[in-house]
């Protein structure tokens, strides 16, 4: 049975003289994907640092997989993957070498360490480009050697900060498949990005930050409870409208199409029973989930 | 027609061992010692590195080859052919070429590429890197003073009259005393390129300070030094060239007068500028890191 959470952190703080960066914060990450959103300044590379031991709170502490990195930064070290969001691949080296290397910094006997960088450099779909030099690779592949690096010891927990930044639209979808694919081998993640639709595509668990400040903590299916419901009916559109208003649910009419919520799953049955009083039918129900965009945007109180 | 499936590997759990810092310190070294020769980088990292090499080397042999060809003539005549301390002269020119190459190579590419990121997110200390890289540095450019001193120690003793035992046992404190004398050479280039190429973002500009620092800088101390003003005589120590020097004579056999001990200073003073370069070099780097780190 694994850790009931990877990260805990109780009143964390941080500041850079009179900017700070992250202020009192009190959450928990259990186990699988998190992705850590926020705009530019949130706080998110600051708090990957301090997870790393790389920096030190000005208050409060954080638990990594039980340790404290501020005490214990290389014990910390040793169970994370990191994965920069600048660049950090010497020009110079090959990737399979600069791979290697990552591996062997982090305690990995030699000839492990080049059978990995194989390995995770094919996971990564640069198997044929393993032995060019890092100097020539592009946007693309540079990304993917940074996630080889910061996966080829087998950490426990992975830090990504910003990994799709700077990719286009087909080198964002695969870095996203290869998030989630990580996911799946059970490697725990934390994934940086102010790009919101990444962290809802590759996700199980979301913390939002607004300038240094938590927004909300929790699981992505939570967020999504409280999206909309669009029915579409085959007549008598207003009459069931009317009936949804009464109940105190918010709903746009736009002829036999509405839209009520948000709501949570408690929302769906409530339609059903107000279009049977209605005496209408019922086309098509969908919940259609209220982006976290939507919810970064119309921040509420902080839940966990 | 056959079934052709190709398989994912996926990814593979790692439950061996980890070494912890400890490996992480040898991985840096490792790749620090690769990177100065110019190994697992392109060609044209190699000639530089490997050049200097065989050129020390080949000398060795040269030097064994005089020895031999004149001692063959006429014995007494070996005396003026400089051995081990003078060949420090010869081998500190081609490890201040190796210096101004290994130095900024070793420090100033991890920071330009942000590879350090990487590194300290590993089970990796300041004081880890840092020693590990200094270790790199005097594997290397310590190598390049003492391998030619020991190929040339052998041969010396393979062409000895006295027959090669006799030879090593009468020259037992050449083992001791080129250590030393690389130690001095090594410590002293070695604080003022690690300074350089910490405080200098560019390979280049270090590589032509260092050269201004050991070549016109102790030349220009030294010019000073011989005029008349208060303190001029602890100008003669600014000279930093001389210091390894110094140690070298004091070892082995006296060549010139340096300007600092025409100003009356001992052979300690240039241990103790040495040494007191090394703890400033120390004191400086470490602090610089642990802001980058």
């Amino acid at each position: 049975m694994g850790p009931e959470h990877i990260v805990k952190v109780e009143g964390l703080t941080h500041d850079y003289g009179e900017v700070v960066a992250l202020r009192n914060l009190n959450l928990t990450i259990p186990p699988g994907v998190t992705g850590l959103v926020g705009a530019n300044g949130a706080g998110k590379t600051t708090m990957l640092r301090i997870l790393l031991g790389l920096l030190h709170p000005t208050g409060g502490r954080s638990l990594v997989m039980g340790n404290d990195p501020e005490l214990d930064p290389l014990v910390v070290r040793a169970q994370m993957g990191y994965m920069p969001e600048g660049q950090c691949l010497p020009k110079d080296q090959t990737a399979a070498d600069f791979v290697s290397y990552a591996a062997q910094l982090a305690g990995l006997p030699k000839r492990e360490a080049r059978r990995r960088s194989s390995e995770t450099l094919f996971l990564v779909g640069l198997e044929e480009e393993r032995f060019r030099f890092l100097g020539d690779f592009s946007t693309g592949m540079q990304q993917r050697v940074k996630l080889a690096q910061a996966i080829v010891h087998d950490p426990d927990l992975l830090l990504l900060d910003e990994p799709a930044s700077g990719l286009d639209p087909a080198g964002r979808t695969q870095m996203l498949q290869l998030i989630r694919r990580l996911g799946e081998f059970d490697i725990n993640v934390i994934v940086s990005s102010h790009v919101l639709t990444d962290i809802e595509e590759t996700c199980s668990w979301v913390v939002m930050l607004d300038a240094g400040d938590l927004l909300r903590s929790g699981p992505l299916q939570n967020f999504e409870k409280h999206g909309t419901v669009h029915v579409e009916v085959l007549e008598h559109g207003e009459r069931l409208a009317q009936r949804l208003t009464n109940r105190g649910l918010g709903v746009t009419l736009e002829g036999v199409r509405l839209v009520v919520g948000p709501g949570d799953e408690t929302l769906e049955q409530a339609i059903i029973e107000e279009s049977v009083a209605a005496d209408t039918g019922i086309v098509r129900l969908t919940r259609g989930s209220e982006s976290l965009e939507d919810l970064f945007l119309a921040p509420q109180e902080v839940t966990e | 027609m056959t079934n052709q499936v190709i398989y994912d590997r996926g990814y593979r759990k790692y439950d061996g061992p980890k070494s912890g810092p400890k490996g992480a310190r040898r991985a840096v070294y490792n790749d620090g010692v690769r990177r100065v020769l110019g190994l697992g980088r392109k060609a044209r990292m190699k000639i530089f590195p490997w050049s200097l090499i065989t050129i020390a080397v080949i000398a060795a042999a040269v030097f064994i080859g005089i020895h031999w060809a004149i001692g063959n003539i006429d014995e007494s005549l070996r005396q003026g052919i400089p051995t081990y301390g003078g060949l420090f002269d010869f081998y500190s020119a081609i490890s201040l070429l190796f210096i101004v190459l290994a130095g900024p190579l070793l420090l100033i590419p991890d920071r330009n590429s942000g590879a350090l990121s990487v590194y300290f997110s590993r089970p990796l200390t300041v004081d880890g890197y840092l020693g590990s890289k200094v270790g790199a540095f005097a594997t290397v450019v310590g190598a390049i003073y003492i391998v030619p001193q020991l190929l040339l120690h052998l041969g010396l003793g393979l062409i000895s009259d006295d027959g090669f035992l006799r030879y090593m046992g009468d020259n037992i404190d050449v083992l001791w005393k080129v250590p030393v004398t690389t130690a001095a050479f090594v410590g002293l280039h070695g604080a003022i390129v690690f300074i350089l190429s910490t405080a200098i973002g560019r390979t280049g500009i270090a590589a032509a300070v260092f050269f201004g620092i050991t070549t016109a800088g102790s030349g220009i101390a030294a010019g000073v030094s011989t005029l008349s003003f208060p303190g001029a005589d602890w100008v003669s120590l600014l000279a930093v060239d001389q210091h390894p020097r110094i140690i070298r004579d004091f070892l082995f056999e006296d060549t010139v007068e340096y300007p600092a001990e025409a100003a009356g200073f001992e052979v300690w003073a240039s241990v103790v500028f040495i040494l007191v370069l090394v703890a400033i070099a120390a004191w400086f780097v470490r602090s610089r890191y642990r802001k980058l780190a």
